[in-house]
């Protein structure tokens, strides 16, 4: 299968250096090798669905950019890697530094995975920049001097606003919450940030349920039973796996929404998969940083949502714009160190170059922070039934950048909840 | 007693599904003395081609409520493949139990391949079909319909295939064959066949369980590990090949599950393992197993 996709997108990068446009890059540098852009994305699995929508994404991204002439004149030649446990990926991203020679690894979704990767890829001197996946150990950044690897926005932020966006809309309305969310630090983080932020705004709760299924589970009817034995008033639910339909359909089932609103930071994760048949309106609904029905979305966003959706017959998640993100933010470096050099820029003056970029991602505009973390700009909003899908849109669309979410560097996360300046 | 009732009904619904694959995991070993690490993936089976049978169906006009009929004659129907992976298993059938071990663990991986090549990597769902007989509400209870109905169906089939083992005259010959091969063998019966009918009605028991299953939670390639360890739970719990084993094992791990998930969530898969440790120690050969020389 690697062969012929590889093969594949070698006739990509050809085709789009046949199609290249003269550019502003001199004709020395047009008419080097590709440049070979290594993928590393989950392709089965509980995160198999976003992997696919990543790898898509950045190939119709390879595919727009070499039309437009590559990179610095450079077409763009994929390399696509399987990622699944740290130990395997650890092993394929060696492969694709020094058997593939690629010029950039992209991609890594799980945090778990990141973890293992990031130090070989300080050790190995090669450039790395993550879709979704951070350094972050709980929430503490594990790597906050990387030179090689560059991260995601970190994992709270959608709890965050998520947690904002509840006191917004269910200020006086929340007295009994209940949580159901994966049981790992992720999960664990998000139900904790959710319960700190109320507490901040002053909003007395008292935690009736709270459910840690593991990730995969797919029998969820006896957590179902546990919480509508508990009688919330709100459930929040970080569940961002295949879980989260299953759950959001025997929930339906039992009864258990009715007079319970619900926030779902991640659910635009599986949006394709959570129907309109089980799903109540007017929850807080997270899309991350590509909410594909945006109303005003730019011009890339719509032509990448028409391409996408009219192919693959479904709605792009956010992973799809982290993809796009990776790339651009690399093209972005390497052709801005190019212009200041007047040749192919070496890897420190890419690495130096990146950070300085502002990129116009598919979801919005977004930036590398000096450390090396993503900034970009979060959806999310009310859900409504009312569209012309089998899924649930936003009616409100709500959107905050990642400096208003995320903490900034080299500061603890729970301290910074205590004394951030919130957005609402 | 409304929040018991409920907690009772998702363990028992849970039970039921664990005791298809383990009683097809029992019926095997009892049988033909093989530990079929493959019984996930023939459960995994039936969730995948549950789907597209209902998909199929739907397209061809069946109504809503005809998904169970269909789902059942889905998983009694890619059944059968238990014939031929049958006849691979017996060139291990007179080796060390290892060899049967990773051969069916073997199959285990190589049907997540399978999988894969037939119906992606992406966790599929029924999406309509579990709503579609709509809820039960009783003593304040609101329950799916869905629920109730495989929770009956498991019963049925546990107590057909009791009837058949017990009542028929082929239940006898394979009890027969169970008992003691070669004194079997030696009265005319042909144990190739026995043994071929066996693991295919094993397996069916497993594709049946997971053709039930999907439209409340979804197929995915983990599905199949994931159930084997628990279905292992339910067999060392009820004792290794036996049928009312499978049924109080089953059972004791739903209700436990169930239990811990309101009063502990954090301990359940711990709870379940606490009584299987303490299983192994106090009656090593399972509450209805035989006890091995």
């Amino acid at each position: 299968m690697n062969i012929s996709r590889r093969t594949l997108m070698r006739g990509i990068g050809a085709a789009g250096l046949a199609a290249a446009a003269p550019g502003i890059f001199s004709p020395a540098i047009a008419q080097s090798k590709p440049v070979r852009i290594g993928i590393l994305a989950p392709r089965s699995g509980a995160m198999g669905t976003v992997g696919e929508c990543g790898i898509r994404a950045v190939q119709w991204a390879t595919e727009r950019m070499n039309k437009d002439g590559g990179i610095a004149g450079r077409p763009i030649e994929l390399v696509i890697e399987e990622e699944t446990s740290p130990k395997d990926t650890i092993e394929r991203f060696r492969r694709l530094v020094l058997q593939e020679k690629v010029d950039c690894v992209q991609g890594l979704i799980s945090t778990g995975v990141s973890l293992g990767v990031a130090p070989v890829a300080e050790e190995e001197q090669a450039l790395l920049i993550m879709w979704d996946g951070t350094t972050q150990d709980g929430v503490k950044e594990a790597m906050p001097k990387s030179q090689y690897v560059f991260r995601s926005t970190d994992n709270e932020c959608e709890a965050v606003m998520a947690s904002l966006l509840s006191i917004k809309y269910f200020k006086g309305k929340i007295k009994r919450i209940a949580g159901i969310n994966p049981d790992y630090s992720y999960g664990r983080n998000n139900w904790e940030a959710f319960q700190q932020i109320l507490k901040r705004a002053g909003v007395e709760v008292e935690v009736v349920a709270e459910q840690w299924p593991k990730v995969g589970t797919m029998d969820l009817t006896s957590h179902v039973a546990a919480l509508k034995a508990a009688k919330p008033d709100f459930i929040f639910s970080s569940m961002l796996f295949a879980d989260l339909p299953v759950f959001m359909k025997q929930g339906s089932a039992a009864g258990l929404f009715e007079g319970v609103n619900l926030a779902l930071p991640a659910a635009g994760w599986q949006i394709n998969q959570l129907k309109k048949e089980f799903m109540p309106e007017n929850i807080v609904f997270g899309h991350n940083t590509l909410y594909f029905a945006l109303p005003n979305a730019s011009p890339l966003q719509k032509a990448f949502v028409e391409d996408y959706m009219g192919r693959y017959k479904e709605a792009p998640s956010w992973e799809a714009d982290r993809a796009y993100f990776a790339l651009a933010a690399y093209k972005a470096g390497v052709e801005a160190a190019a212009k200041a050099t007047g040749r192919w820029p070496k890897l420190t003056e890419i690495i130096e170059s990146i950070p300085k970029q502002k990129i116009e991602s598919l979801g919005g505009p977004g930036q590398f922070r000096a450390d090396k973390i993503a900034e970009q700009t979060f959806y999310q909003g009310l859900s409504t039934n009312q569209n012309s899908y089998d899924f649930p849109t936003l009616k409100t669309v709500d959107s905050f950048t990642a400096d208003q979410l995320q903490k900034p560097p080299g500061v603890d996360f729970w301290e910074w909840l205590k004394t951030s300046k919130l957005p609402v | 007693m409304t929040v018991f009732l409920d907690v009772l009904l998702g363990g028992v619904f849970h039970a039921a599904i664990l005791f298809l694959v383990a009683a097809g995991l029992q019926l095997v070993f009892g049988v033909q003395k093989v530990i079929n690490l493959a019984c996930g993936s023939f459960y995994a089976l039936g969730a995948y081609f549950g789907i597209t049978a209902v998909g199929l169906a739907s397209a061809a006009g069946f109504p809503a409520w005809t998904v169970l009929p269909v789902l059942i004659l889905a998983g009694l129907a890619i059944g059968l493949v238990g014939l031929p992976v049958e006849r691979i298993l017996r060139t291990v059938y007179r080796r060390d139990e290892s060899y049967q071990l990773l051969l069916t663990f073997g199959l285990l991986l190589m049907f997540q391949d399978v999988f894969r090549f037939f119906w992606g990597a992406t966790p599929r769902t029924l999406d309509n079909a579990y709503l579609a007989y709509g809820t039960a509400e009783f003593m304040g209870l609101r329950v799916p319909t869905y629920n109730l109905l495989v929770i009956a169906a498991s019963i049925a089939i546990a107590v057909a295939l009791g009837a058949f083992l017990q009542k028929t005259r082929t239940g006898r010959i394979i009890r027969a064959t169970a008992e003691n091969r070669d004194m079997s063998e030696g009265l005319g019966v042909n144990s190739s066949r026995v043994f071929a009918a066996v693991f295919t009605v094993g397996c069916m028991l497993g594709t049946v369980g997971g053709a039930l299953v999907v439209p409340a939670s979804a197929s995915s390639l983990e599905m199949a590990v994931e159930l084997v360890v628990e279905a292992f739970a339910v067999v060392v719990i009820g004792g290794l090949g036996s049928m009312r084993g499978a049924l109080a094992g089953a059972l004791i791990v739903g209700l436990i599950r169930a239990a811990a998930i309101m009063v502990l969530p954090e301990a359940e898969i711990l709870s379940i393992y606490l009584v299987v440790i303490a299983v192994l120690i106090l009656r090593p050969a399972g509450l209805f197993g035989k006890a091995m020389a």
